[in-house]
């Protein structure tokens, strides 16, 4: 790891791993904070669930789409720079889309579109709430996504390794509320279309419900590695690097560092 | 379906729920701390497939007036609804606006009708009137830039000085997503009813359409009905043409 670590020139990296086949824990500075990037997303799919689960939000419930939002500094409205992430929800402006929807393209394709209308529906309380549920003390969720006078006082959303892994675990476990909610997470987060991360240090044939994070001087991936021959596994990998230093493939080097030592050494 | 096909309703004589949802008659402020008055006299729409068929003018059916998000209360969106009468007169000028544009105007869920119980009511606005639209699309296209929105403006003050057009900009009381237009606070009293409310309401029926409709209208498995069409993927949007 720490090879891996100088090999792509990162400032910090943070590692949690569970493993269900052997039992094995091991984790590298998984107590540091990060800036959460979109991992954060997994907070507010805690979240539209909880309230799902306790049936204060229906799935298909409608959601009209709109960009402008409030910040939480000074509650002046602020409108996102939609990428082509946010195209399917972008192109739904001025209808409404049920939350189900929203909730897989804010972890599918990583809208922050959807996520900034999710939030707005349950609120940062609720998402706080269900992170304590949980049991979850490295996840601090304090605001939607680009706003940015929030930024500007210091007011950013962070993990560590250890939080993310617990939150995912509690999903593989079918413990986030219940069964169904669990299981309709992991369905979303297995569909997740960016996968230059752990899976791209994975076999083809892996399945990984997972949500990638990255901005200017972090890159990161949080999942849950499904294989065909094998119980599965929960990988959490935080980077950060500086801002002039392009995104490495440090997430996939550790994923496949990972996976071979798992494999032993026949692995591919 | 026209406009005469729907009943009248006074407010006072829904159910509890519904009053405390519709505050007929109650005084609300708005931003600026002006007082006004809610409305009392609505449609009832029996059924999501009444909304859809009742043609308010050449290019507006009632339905695309009154979707709301789940903001909306759950009450309030479930069928039979309620629309203040005056939302006819939004047909009106939205229809004239349409002809003067040369295009379909799409009216945004949350953006005709909402109800007092509505999440984004905080003060009173002409929503919670039934006299105001806002639109984010016109055609295919989305209104997203200060050319296009004063543009939409321009034209609906050349419709009607009673048209109100918020103006664009990005702080509160104005906007900078959509256009939004208004008939201020205007409240249309049928003139079948009798605003006497010590009349008895069985005894002094003052529903003089409904009279005349209720075959038409207690069509058989209305009732409560949640209208789901205009969500996106599951369902398709009904374009303001007729």
């Amino acid at each position: 790891m720490l090879k891996i670590r100088e090999r792509h020139g990162l400032d910090d990296l943070g590692i949690s791993f569970h493993d269900y086949e052997t039992t094995i824990q091991w984790s590298y500075n998984a107590d540091s904070w990060f800036h959460a990037a979109s991992t954060m997303k997994l907070a507010v799919l805690a979240g539209v669930f909880r309230q799902w689960a306790r049936d204060e939000l229906a799935l298909d419930a409608p959601v009209h789409v709109r960009n402008r939002f409030t910040s939480i500094v000074d509650e002046q409205p602020f409108m996102l720079e939609l990428g082509g992430s946010d195209s399917e929800v972008l192109g739904n402006l001025g209808r409404a889309m049920p939350v189900r929807d929203l909730a897989y393209q804010m972890i599918t394709r990583s809208s922050n579109l959807a996520t900034n209308l999710l939030v707005d529906v349950i609120g940062i309380e609720t998402i706080q709430h269900a992170l304590a549920e949980l049991g979850i003390d490295g996840i601090r969720v304090l605001r939607g996504v680009e706003d940015q006078l929030a930024f500007d006082a210091g007011l950013n959303n962070e993990v560590t390794a250890n939080g993310l892994a617990r939150l995912l675990r509690i999903i593989a476990d079918g413990r986030a509320w219940s069964p169904e909610a669990s299981a309709e997470m992991l369905r979303i987060l297995l569909d997740q279309q960016y996968k230059s991360g752990i899976p791209a240090g994975l076999p083809s044939d892996a399945r990984v419900a997972h949500k990638t994070g990255n901005i200017s001087t972090v890159d990161h991936d949080a999942g849950i590695v499904h294989l065909e021959t094998r119980r599965p596994y929960v990988l959490v990998i935080l980077t950060r690097f500086a801002p002039d230093k392009a995104r490495s493939a440090a997430v996939a080097d550790i994923s496949r560092d990972i996976f071979k030592t798992l494999a032993g050494p026949s692995a591919g | 379906m026209s406009e005469e096909g729907l009943k009248v309703v006074d407010a006072f004589d829904l159910d509890d729920e519904l009053r405390s949802l519709l505050r007929p008659g109650e005084m609300v402020r708005d931003a600026h701390e002006r007082r006004h008055r809610l409305p009392r006299y609505f449609y009832e729409i029996p059924t999501y497939e009444a909304a859809k068929q009742i043609r308010l003018t050449p290019n507006f059916h009632l339905n695309e007036l009154i979707r709301v998000d789940l903001k909306e209360a759950a009450r309030a969106q479930t069928y039979p609804r309620y629309v203040p009468c005056a939302v006819r007169a939004l047909a009106f000028y939205l229809q004239r606006f349409r002809d003067q544009l040369g295009g379909s105007v799409h009216i945004a869920v949350n953006g005709g009708y909402r109800s007092p119980g509505h999440k984004l009511a905080v003060a009173a606005t002409p929503h919670m009137w039934g006299t105001a639209a806002d639109i984010y699309r016109i055609g295919n296209t989305i209104l997203k830039d200060q050319e296009s929105i004063e543009k939409c403006n321009r034209i609906a003050r050349e419709v009607s000085d009673d048209f109100w057009a918020m103006p664009y900009g990005h702080e509160i009381g104005r906007a900078d997503d959509h256009v939004h237009l208004d008939l201020g606070y205007l409240v249309i009293i049928p003139r079948e009813i009798s605003e006497d409310r010590m009349e008895l309401p069985q005894l002094q029926p003052r529903f003089a359409i409904e009279e005349r409709r209720r075959g038409d209208r207690r069509v058989s498995g209305e009732g409560a009905e949640l209208e789901t069409d205009e969500i996106a993927g599951s369902v398709r949007e009904v374009p303001d043409e007729a």
